[in-house]
This record gives C-alpha cells, structure tokens and sequence, in this order.
C-alpha cells in the first residue's frame, strides 16, 4: 500500500511534466492540424534559457522560469514566421511541415551542440536537498516542485482558454478556421497566439525537467512521450493531453516501480501500439469524418 | 415525399444506379436524408439544387468517400455501399471533383497514365526486374492513354505539367483521366464552374459526345440551368438534403416548389 | 586511396537506405522518424548470423531484408490506415523501441554493442556495390511501373488517387515494406563493413539524416538521391574539421529548401536522356503559359 502510494506520487510527478509539454503542442495541433515535431528542440531551449538565467545573471528562480517561457515563446513565434507561415501561404502539402519541422529541431539541437557543447549542466539548487517526508511517504522536493508549478501553469491555461475572449477565439479557430476568419477572428493572430502559448509552456517544462536531472542537447528527446500521451489522449484535444499525460506517467511509474526500470521506456511505445489498433483517436478525440 | 413523376420517362431502360433511401448524418446534421432516385442505363441525369443541398454529398457516398448512414446504393443491381472507394471505381463509376483535384505536379500524360493502371496486367515482381510483360503492358498503357488525349484533344499537351493548364483544359483532363478507368457511370460535379457561355455550350457538346463514344451513363450536378436543360433527360432537384423534385427537365423547371427554392435561394446570397 | 575507397564503400551502403526513403517520401509522401529502426533489425540480424552462426555475408544481407520487411508489415497494418501524424508518431516511437531492445539485449552485448563482426575481404567489399547497383535499378524500375505511379498518385491528391481505383492503403504499405528491406539491407551492410555496431548508431538522427540526403536530392527524382547519398557521405569526411557545424547548417538546409526550392537538387526531374527532355518540354509550356497569360489572359 505504502509502495502504490509513492509511485502514485511520483507518477503524478513526471506525468504533470509530460502534461505541460504535451498541452502545448496538442494546442497548436489543433490550430494548425499539423504535428510541431521541432517541439521538443524549444522545450531543450528552454531548460538552457532557465539554467543561464540562474548561473549567469543570478537571478532567482521565479524570474528564471519567466524568462525561459518569454525566451522560448519568442523561438516558436518566430519558427512559425520564418518556416511554417511561408509554407501555409503558398498552401504547401502536409509532408513539407514535417519536413520543415524536423530541419528546425536539427538545427536548433545541432547548434545547442555546436556553441554551448554537449556537457550535461546542473541547476543551482533551489529547493534545499533531501526529501519532504509526509508519514511514510517521502516525496522528492523537485517533484513536489514539478507537480505543483505544472498543475498552476495548466490550471491557467484552462481558465484562459474556457473564460476569456481570446480563449474562446483559440476554440473557434480550431474548431472552423475559415468560419471563424469570417466572425472576424483574425486566423494569423490566433496561430501566433498559440505558438507563444504552447512555446512559453514548453519552456516552463523544460526548466523542470532541466532541474530534476540535468540539462544537456538531447533532453529534447523526452518529447517523444508528450507526443505518445496526446495520441493516447486523442490528438487535438487539450483535455486528451492532460488525461494521456497523466496516465502515461503514472503506467511508467508502476511499471519501473513492480517489474524494472528498463522497460519503463518500452512500455509508452507498447501504449501507443494498443492505442492505435483499439482506438485511434484516443481516449477523448472524436473519430470524426472529414468534410471534404 | 415521393414525387408524382419519378420513373415516368425513363421507359423500359434498365437502371445502371439506384438510389434507396438514401442518407447521411454528420453528427446532429442531417446532411443527405432520404434520398431516392435513379439513372437509366446509357442516359444522362443532373443533380440540381441550391448551394448546400447536399448534391457533392451524394456524390461523395456513392464514390464511398463517406460512408452511409442509412440506405443502399445499387449499380447494375449489385449494392456498392460503403465499399472502398478504389473497388467503386474499379466496378466503373468515377467521378470528376467541383474543385478540381488533378496530380497537379504530373504530366498530362502521367495523369491519365495513372489512372489507366487497372488494365495493366503486371505485378510489383514484374515492374521490379522489367520482365517482357512489363515492357509490353507499358507500351499498351501508353497507347490507350495517348488515344484517349486525342480523343479528348489533349495529345499535343501530353508533356505539359498539368497545373501549367489553362482551367478549362484542367477540366477536360480530369474528365479524360475518369475516363481512363473504362466507366460504365460517369460523375461530373459541376463541370462548368468558371466557365463562361461559349466554354459551357463546348462542354456541353463534349459530355454528349463522349456519352455516345463510350457509352456511358452520366450523373452531372450542375449550377448552369442551361446546361441542364440543355443535355439532361431526367432530373433530381434535392434542397437541405431533401428530394424536392424528380422527372423530366421542363416538369421540374416549373414546378413551383423548385421555382421558389431557387429564388429563395438568390434572395439569401 | 583506401580512405578514398572507405568514403565511396559508406556512400553505397547509405544510398541503399537512401533510395528506400526517397520512395517512401519523395514519391509517396509519407515521412518516417524511424528507418534507423529497420536498418538497426538488419544490422543486429546480420552480425548475428555472420558472427555467431559463422553464415556468409549473402545470408545476413538477405535475412535482413526479410526481417526488416517482415517487421514493416507489421507496423504498417497498425499504422497506415491513419493520419500522418499518427504514422510519424508511432514510426517515432518504433526506432526508439528497436534502439531500447538492443541496449537492453545481453545476448549482443546491450548498450556496449557489438564488435569483432567478420568485416568484408577485399573480394567481398565489391558487395556493398553490388548491392547498391541493384538497389538503384530496382527503385528505378519500380517508380517507373504503374506501382509506382500510384505512389506518386497518393502523394499528390489521395482523394483522386482512390476515385482513380487506386488501393490507396497498398501503395502505402508497398512503399513502406520496400523502404524497410532497403533499409535492413543498408543496416547488415554497415555492420559488415565497419564490424562493429551500437544501438545508439541507430539513433532518430540516423533516420532523419537519410531523410536529408533525400530532400537535398529532391523529392521524387531516383537519381538526385544518388547524388545526394554521395555527396552527402563525402562532405563530412572533407571538411572534418567542421563536423560540430555539420548539422547545424543540413537542418538550416531543409528550412531553406522547404521554403524556397521544395524540389531541392533534382525534385522530380531525372538525369536521364529523356528525363532531360520531359523537363525542357515543361520549362517550354511554362514559358508559353506565361507569355499567353502576359498578353491579356488568352488562356483563361
């Protein structure tokens, strides 16, 4: 019993993270009907713009994490101008974003690589050392960090997105962009709107997941989760996101925790299998058919 | 609902397509509902109705781009309902597109070459280590395809990249290219959009034209009422997915529930 | 003159693997994260049979094919049928879980990898050769074919490919089972010609630098993939000096000719005789277009 309950603990833990990371590109999924596969490079990003801001301008915590969301919300816009935008205007075919998408994820990594080098970095310790013990169960401080700075950040994007006019515009838009374009919602203002979201999310992310292990080129890498748990959410769906996210940390958790860590891993791809020969559209997508 | 004229033209000619009950919901939207008719072998029918009336829906479940909710599609007695789009058209029903969907990058040749793949007799082993047949089938794909852009008067511009075509070319390929497939039915989803008088009266010439040489049946939807009138023996009047009206063309043109659809139409447009 | 015979033995391995995503991508459209995946199959297979069970190379190259094959059947019948996200997902997820058996696989030697596979004589290295020429005559052959052609098809207009009766699935699945064989192939390849592998050679950088050699070749053009796999291959071993930087600018490449020339070096042009002559005939009647468009609209 007292096992279940810390795995379900650290579980909720990792699986907040992939929720913050999987929101954000689900969010933009659904504008652009398109995959942001360079999604994991900003969330990379984003862990160094934290990590500099603490040990090279010394600022605090709180601001750090600002200014890695200001800093990788800047990066998404800006691929969105320079890469996707010229793609959308000349309505190029689905294969060309993907493509483009990957060239930016090389380059973006490969630079990281090439002018700040491939060693690991530590964040400053922010949280004091040693687990916060609660009865029997001790919690990592980092995780407690994670869960709760994830579960505010999330919190907010639903309330943006259900409760405020700009929210409501992002629904429109995903649902109709040409009729919304009509109701006067600007398309190209809502695109911009959710990169920067789903790029300042990215961002907080990576922070968090930069100061649980280290920061280094290839943390991008664990985007391929948040991308396994929209898929198993249903592709799209902001609520799909956080439910797939979540239960995906918690499967990999109990996993590692009752049989080994090494299949761990294994598991989200055995997921993501099942998930696709029983029901493709996830948990929450709807199995729609397109108007053509 | 059933309207007094239905089959009262069509005579002893045996049905090539049948439409019962014909229907599709997206969702709460009943998009297409109920709907019945059908097209004489050899004839030629139009699809007529205001602007979201479900025409290219109709289109679409019988080429098996979507799938029926309810109701039955029979061609040649046979139910293709919810079939695969590729066996649909395989069995002899294609179809042109209202905005045309041509392989845009591809020759105007390959487009046709393409389509005149089901009667290549050759598999992957065959065309991986150009076997004889290969060779020979190719020849014999190639010569189909070239008769029938001369046919269609397209053979001087077999080399050009079809999007480099003026439209009304583009649609006369696309027309050619359904008729690679040796169709027994052919569907024609607004052919003269964007076309002025003169280009229409050519298509229309055209449509009876391949009609005779290949002895098609065809199902057309159309906007031009003169285009209608002109070629169609029968027609189906659908509004808000409902049949509205179904006989011979001058009965239709004036009945009053169509006159005042279409009105009603132009006055919301 | 080794070195040089190093460089030109790497190309041909590569452009095996190369030509397989030039048919999955450049004519048929779909992109896979995970080819890495297929040759890691190929590569492992053939250093077992060659190494353990002491099998010709012959044997490990085609066990390869076979196996890698065999695999793709598998993920493409659970795949294709959906979106193209879902396919660039799941081809994601099936590289990193073919490099995570490997790394965790005590019988070839886990993430330590393995070393001392029989390494090709100088008679055998004509193989990867060989092999390659095979390679080239045959994805010539196929994307030449009606097969191939309804690839093209499906990458073009799927909705008119199928009202055209083309089995839009099957293209897919063809596509994809040739460019996995390929791909396994090029894997026993490079085990046997370098004698040693890893699972993280096989990494998603792998598998999306082939698909790079393919997009500076152009999409759909079988012999800009075989010029991209050479000079791609020789590049690097030249300016070694740069080789952090190597990355860094082929991503900013893709960028660049997605947005500019999407049809990179050769898009669906060959280096052909009548290649040559197809596209002269296009640069005319796009020429022509244009003249009758600037004389007030003759063609409309």
């Amino acid at each position: 019993m007292l096992q279940f309950v810390q795995q379900l603990v650290n579980g909720l833990s990792i699986g907040s993270i992939y929720a913050l990371m999987a929101v954000g590109y689900s969010l933009v999924y659904s504008i652009m009907n398109f995959s942001n596969f360079a999604h994991g490079s900003v969330i990379m990003l984003g862990a160094y713009f934290g990590f500099f801001a603490m040990r090279l301008l010394g600022l605090p915590f709180a601001v750090a994490v600002l200014v890695a969301a200001a800093g990788t919300a800047l990066v998404a816009v800006v691929l969105e101008r320079l890469a996707y935008k010229p793609l959308r205007d000349r309505k190029a075919p689905f294969l060309y974003f993907i493509i483009t998408a990957m060239g930016a994820s090389i380059f973006i990594d490969n630079f990281v690589i090439a002018t700040i080098g491939p060693t690991p970095k530590m964040y400053p310790d922010v949280f004091g050392q040693g687990p916060i013990i609660l009865g029997d169960i001790a919690i990592g401080r980092v995780d407690l960090a994670m869960f709760a700075i994830s579960a505010v950040c999330l919190a907010a994007l639903i309330v943006f997105i259900d409760h405020t006019r700009l929210g409501k515009a992002i629904q429109a838009t995903a649902y109709n962009m040409k009729a919304s374009a009509l109701m006067g919602i600007n398309p190209s203002f809502v695109i911009i709107l959710v990169f920067a979201i789903g790029g300042a999310l990215a961002g907080i992310a990576g922070v968090l997941y930069g100061m649980k292990y280290q920061v280094f080129p290839q943390i991008g890498a664990i985007t391929l989760k948040s991308f396994i748990a929209a898929v198993f959410g249903g592709l799209g769906s902001l609520p799909g996101a956080l439910l797939g996210a979540l239960l995906l940390g918690l499967i990999e958790t109990f996993v590692s925790g009752y049989l080994s860590t090494q299949y761990r891993d294994l598991i989200a791809f055995i997921i993501l299998i099942a998930m696709l020969v029983v029901r493709p559209s996830g948990i929450m997508g709807k199995s729609s058919e397109d108007k053509a | 609902m059933s309207p007094e004229n239905s089959q009262a033209g069509s005579g002893g000619a045996q049905p090539i397509l049948e439409l019962k009950g014909l229907t599709k919901r997206f969702g709460g939207l009943t998009a297409v509902n109920e709907v019945s008719f059908t097209v004489t072998e050899g004839g030629i029918s139009g699809l007529i109705g205001p602007n979201g009336a479900g025409k290219t829906t109709v289109f679409n479940l019988i080429t098996g781009v979507y799938r029926v909710s309810s109701g039955d599609i029979l061609f040649r007695g046979r139910s293709i309902a919810n079939q695969e789009p590729f066996r649909i058209a395989d069995a002899g029903v294609t179809r042109t597109f209202q905005n045309i969907r041509l392989f845009k990058n591809l020759s105007v040749l390959d487009n046709v070459l393409t389509a005149c793949h089901t009667s290549a007799r050759y598999g992957l082993f065959e065309a991986f280590f150009r076997l004889p047949i290969f060779a020979r089938e190719e020849k014999a794909l190639r010569e189909k395809a070239m008769e029938l852009l001369g046919i269609m008067g397209l053979a001087e511009r077999a080399d050009i990249i079809s999007n480099n075509l003026p439209y009304g070319l583009q649609r006369r390929l696309e027309i050619t290219r359904a008729l690679a497939l040796d169709p027994k039915l052919l569907l024609l989803d607004e052919p003269a959009a964007g076309m002025n008088p003169d280009e229409t009266i050519q298509l229309m010439n055209l449509i009876a034209e391949i009609r005779r040489k290949f002895k098609l049946s065809v199902l057309v939807i159309e906007h031009h009422m003169d285009l209608i009138m002109g070629i169609c023996e029968h027609i189906h009047v659908l509004n808000f997915g409902c049949t509205l009206a179904d006989g011979q063309p001058e009965l239709v043109a004036n009945d009053p529930k169509v006159v005042e659809a279409y009105l009603g139409a132009e006055e919301t447009e | 003159m080794e070195y040089i015979l190093g460089i030109f033995e790497l190309s041909a391995i590569n452009l095996v693997a190369v030509l397989g995503l030039s048919i999955l991508t450049g004519f048929t459209g779909l992109f896979s994260f995970g080819h890495a995946g297929f040759m890691a199959i190929g590569a492992y297979l053939s250093a077992i049979l060659t190494k353990n069970f002491h099998l010709p190379f012959v044997v490990g190259i085609l066990a390869a094919g076979l196996a890698a094959g065999l695999v793709s059947l598998l993920l493409g019948r659970l795949t294709l049928k959906l979106k193209g996200d879902y396919f660039c997902i799941a081809t994601m997820g099936f590289g990193e879980a073919v490099r995570l058996v490997f790394s965790n696989w005590t019988y070839v030697n886990g993430a330590r990898g393995m070393a001392s596979i029989p390494k090709y004589d100088d008679l055998s290295l004509a193989i990867p050769f060989v092999t390659a020429l095979v390679a080239v005559v045959v994805s010539w052959n196929l994307v030449n074919s009606r097969q191939g052609r309804n690839m093209v098809a499906v990458r073009e207009e799927e909705l008119a490919a199928q009202m055209a009766g083309i089995d839009v699935l099957r293209s897919k699945m063809t596509a994809l089972v040739v460019s996995a064989i390929l791909a396994g192939i090029a894997g026993a390849l490079m085990a046997n010609f370098i004698g040693f592998i890893a699972p993280k050679t096989f990494n998603m950088t792998k598998s999306t630098e082939l698909t790079i050699i393919v997009i500076f070749g152009g999409l759909g053009s079988i012999s800009g993939s075989v010029v991209g796999a050479f000079i791609l291959t020789a590049l690097p071993e030249v300016f070694r000096a740069f080789s952090d930087w190597r990355l860094v600018f082929y991503g900013l490449a893709v960028i660049v000719i997605m947005v500019g020339r999407p049809q990179g070096l050769l898009g669906g042009m060959e280096l052909t005789p009548s290649g040559f002559r197809k596209s002269m005939a296009a640069r005319r009647a796009r020429a022509e277009f244009a003249r009758l468009k600037a004389e007030g609209g003759g063609a409309a």
